[in-house]
């Protein structure tokens, strides 16, 4: 045997060392990662994971890069290589010799072609199995099948985490959206602006940022849709509290055309992104009077503008811009005939909640309330939302209790007590 | 048998086969003692010397004296006692009277020989006992001012008894570590008895023919010297070592550089005597036993368990081993 087959038979045997090496470390890698990834399906199952499994694929590829990291690092050298084959029954005849090839000597020589010689009659001895143990390949394998199967398994947990992903996404796109009305009219109050005309910005601003805030807490699908309606509805009030200001605008207000320019692009911005809401086809038209107005101290309001409906011979409703207007359209348009409101007032405010309100119907008849004598349904006018509202009487009566509760514990100081029960009775 | 031919000294290969016959033949005058030939062997091809720790009666004198036979060097005896002086051992000046007029001269003692067989070591003196140590380690004898060099190849086989210890002095620990091979010298089995009383007391002794002399040992040995040892092998060796200095209850000293030197050299004596040019992890350990059992220091813990130096070799290298598969 020549040196260079004696070394390229080092060489091959180091290959195979290598990727025995490699594959062994993978499978056990994988195995921890597969573990890893089964301990992450399980807390899905108790706790909303939405990308549990982009986690899991993660940890593998990790697990994987670390295996492929550290076997690079810890590469087989020539010398293991040749140590492991003397394992084969060479008594370390071949790394010897592989370490001393390049020295000289009667009985290096001697050693060399003794190695040399035993390596070629009994090169068969040497075995090094590429492949794992088939104990730690049924392990990974067990454990990746397990792994799937979980991920397959149905859970509510799963289910709602899937909700609160969607969730997230639609209150960043909305924040997003009401962070850059809110610059916008941060931008608009540095113009040149009547006061009252500043005020209207400031509270327009504090407004969004209440919704920015209620979409921030929304934790279900249904406190988004109410901050979405919420948030629709302030469009629609700041859409003319700004038409009112580019009206005062028109008639001479001394401010600046960037200024107005501004604020005639924010309110064809809240128009733009009131029209994305999606219509209901119900059967029923609903018509919203864009600019409703309320007329002050008398309750009535009047939408005077039109509504659109969608579906023929609907009902039109125009809503009163601070309070309620209702009318009925005609052939889907309506709102702007026979409009009828119950707001009192037309001063900013934010949401109002009326509570038993009914859509309008001709329909209808009866009283609302008496539920033996009357048809009604209950329909989103843009005023009320079910399910939102605490009676007063339970409010005050959750206090009382509370009041009560302290005083027989004695938390309050000596001489309190007898003012608190005055207080809770006087509501009596 | 051929004579040895002095051409082929050199010649790895050809020593290796006549060290094989050495072997042979001292078997042939030894019954059942095949591994402690062995060792002896491995001894002799390092130029180291043996303590050979065992029962009177199991042939020891024997062993040396074919030994000699085989290797066709002289051979002495020495009984240690009590009352032996250091000039019973090394020789003593000596005034000698003739016409030139008196004048002192030199009387070689027992020591000047190539194989030595000092037996009982421990009924001597230390003063005793430290003389033939200097002639083990530094193969000279000194006296008065004048050192003396001894016969090479030279080789000491002591003998202790391990039962009988009153009226003995135990050798000092620095003393033991003079000697490469401490070797336990088992009884020996039925079969082998059989033989030995077959070999002694049948009339017909076994003859014994000289297969190498000084001059080929002295040659063996330097090319034992030269057989090369993977770096592996090595430091699996230096770590049997260190690892008897790691703290561990059951020693209290551990075993010296020098021993790391013997097993070394032991390693490669023996991988010699099978016909190989390399150390292998199996030479190493085999080794380890008798170069070290006599180097280390069982602590109290050992002894109070009963716990002996093989043991404890056993534990550490059944450790390193366990290492070494790992690679």
């Amino acid at each position: 045997m020549e040196q260079r087959e004696f070394l390229k038979i080092i060489q091959s045997c180091r290959r195979r060392m290598n990727i025995a090496g490699f594959l062994e470390e993978s499978v056990s890698a994988l195995s921890i990662g597969a573990g890893i990834g089964i301990l992450f399906q399980a807390a899905a199952f108790l706790t909303p994971l939405y990308y549990v499994n982009i986690y899991i694929g993660l940890t593998l590829l990790l697990a994987e890069m670390s295996v492929l990291a550290v076997m690079l690092i810890r590469r087989t050298t020539m010398e293991q290589a040749a140590l492991v084959m003397d394992g084969f029954g060479f008594e370390e005849r071949i790394v010897t010799a592989y370490e001393h090839l390049d020295q000289e000597g009667t009985l290096i020589e001697l050693q060399r072609e003794d190695a040399m010689k035993e390596l070629s009659a009994h090169r068969n001895r040497i075995q090094i199995s590429v492949l794992p143990s088939w104990k730690k390949i049924g392990l990974c394998l067990s454990l990746f099948v397990l792994l799937t199967g979980l991920s397959f398994i149905p859970s509510v947990v799963k289910e709602r985490a899937a909700e609160l992903h969607n969730l997230k996404e639609e209150v960043k796109k909305k924040e997003d959206e009401i962070e850059e009305m809110v610059e916008a009219l941060e931008q608009l109050k540095q113009e040149k602006l009547t006061r009252q005309q500043q005020e209207t910005l400031s509270e327009m601003a504090e407004s969004l940022e209440s919704s920015l805030s209620e979409y921030r807490q929304a934790v279900s699908q249904e406190m988004l849709e109410a901050a979405s309606q919420k948030l629709d509805y302030k469009y629609e009030i700041m859409s003319d509290q700004l038409s009112e200001i580019m009206r005062d605008i028109e008639g001479g207000a001394s401010i600046s055309l960037a200024t107005a320019d501004a604020l005639k692009a924010m309110e064809d911005k809240m128009k733009e992104l009131n029209k994305m809401k999606p219509s209901k086809e119900d059967g029923t038209g609903q018509g919203q009077g864009s600019s409703g107005e309320g007329n002050n101290g008398d309750g009535s309001g009047q939408g005077n503008q039109d509504g659109s409906g969608s579906a023929d011979d609907g009902d039109g409703q125009g809503d009163g811009g601070n309070g309620q207007g209702d009318g009925n359209g005609q052939d889907g348009e309506g709102g702007a005939e026979n409009g009828r409101g119950t707001g009192s007032s037309n001063t900013p405010h934010d949401y109002v909640s009326v509570p038993n309100a009914i859509a309008d119907s001709g329909n209808l008849t009866g009283n609302a309330t008496n539920h033996d004598t009357s048809e009604y349904f209950r329909a989103q006018t843009g005023l009320s939302w079910e399910g939102t509202h605490t009676s007063y009487d339970a409010v005050i009566g959750s206090y009382e209790q509370n009041a009560y509760e302290g005083i027989a514990a004695g938390r309050y100081p000596s001489g309190m007590e007898e003012i608190i029960k005055e207080y809770f009775a006087s509501f009596d | 048998m051929d004579a040895l031919d002095r051409s082929r000294l050199q010649d790895p290969a050809y020593m290796a086969q006549r060290i094989a016959a050495c072997e042979k033949e001292i078997q042939k005058g030894m019954i059942g003692q095949g591994e402690i030939i062995r060792q002896v062997m491995q001894v002799m091809l390092t130029g180291g010397n043996v303590l050979l720790e065992g029962m009177p009666g199991l042939g020891k004198t024997r062993l040396v004296s074919t030994i000699g036979k085989v290797f066709d060097l002289s051979f002495k005896r020495i009984q240690f006692t009590p009352d032996l002086m250091p000039s019973d051992v090394t020789g003593t000046n000596i005034i000698i009277k003739n016409e030139q007029g008196s004048s002192f001269s030199f009387e070689r003692g027992p020591v000047f020989a190539n194989l030595i067989l000092a037996d009982e070591i421990n009924r001597a003196t230390p003063k005793t006992q430290s003389a033939l140590l200097e002639a083990m380690q530094e193969h000279t004898v000194t006296v008065g001012n004048d050192s003396h060099a001894l016969e090479e190849p030279f080789f000491v086989l002591a003998t202790q008894n391990p039962i009988e210890n009153e009226g003995t002095y135990p050798l000092p620990e620095a003393q033991l570590d003079r000697f490469m091979f401490k070797i336990l010298v088992r009884f020996p089995s039925k079969e082998e008895l059989k033989g030995i009383v077959a070999l002694t007391e049948g009339g017909k002794a076994p003859v014994i023919e000289k297969q190498m002399d000084g001059e080929g040992l002295l040659a063996a040995r330097a090319l034992v010297n030269q057989i090369p040892i993977a770096d592996a092998v090595m430091d699996y060796l230096l770590e049997i070592v260190m690892e008897t200095h790691v703290p561990n209850p059951y020693i209290r000293v551990g075993a010296s550089p020098r021993a790391a030197q013997a097993l070394i050299r032991a390693a490669k004596a023996k991988a010699f005597l099978e016909g190989r040019f390399n150390v292998s992890f199996q030479d190493v350990k085999e080794a380890a036993y008798p170069v070290l059992r006599h180097r280390i220091i069982p602590g109290f813990d050992a002894v109070s368990k009963g716990i002996t130096e093989d043991d404890i070799i056993k534990n550490i290298l059944d450790a390193k081993s366990a290492l070494i598969q790992k690679i």
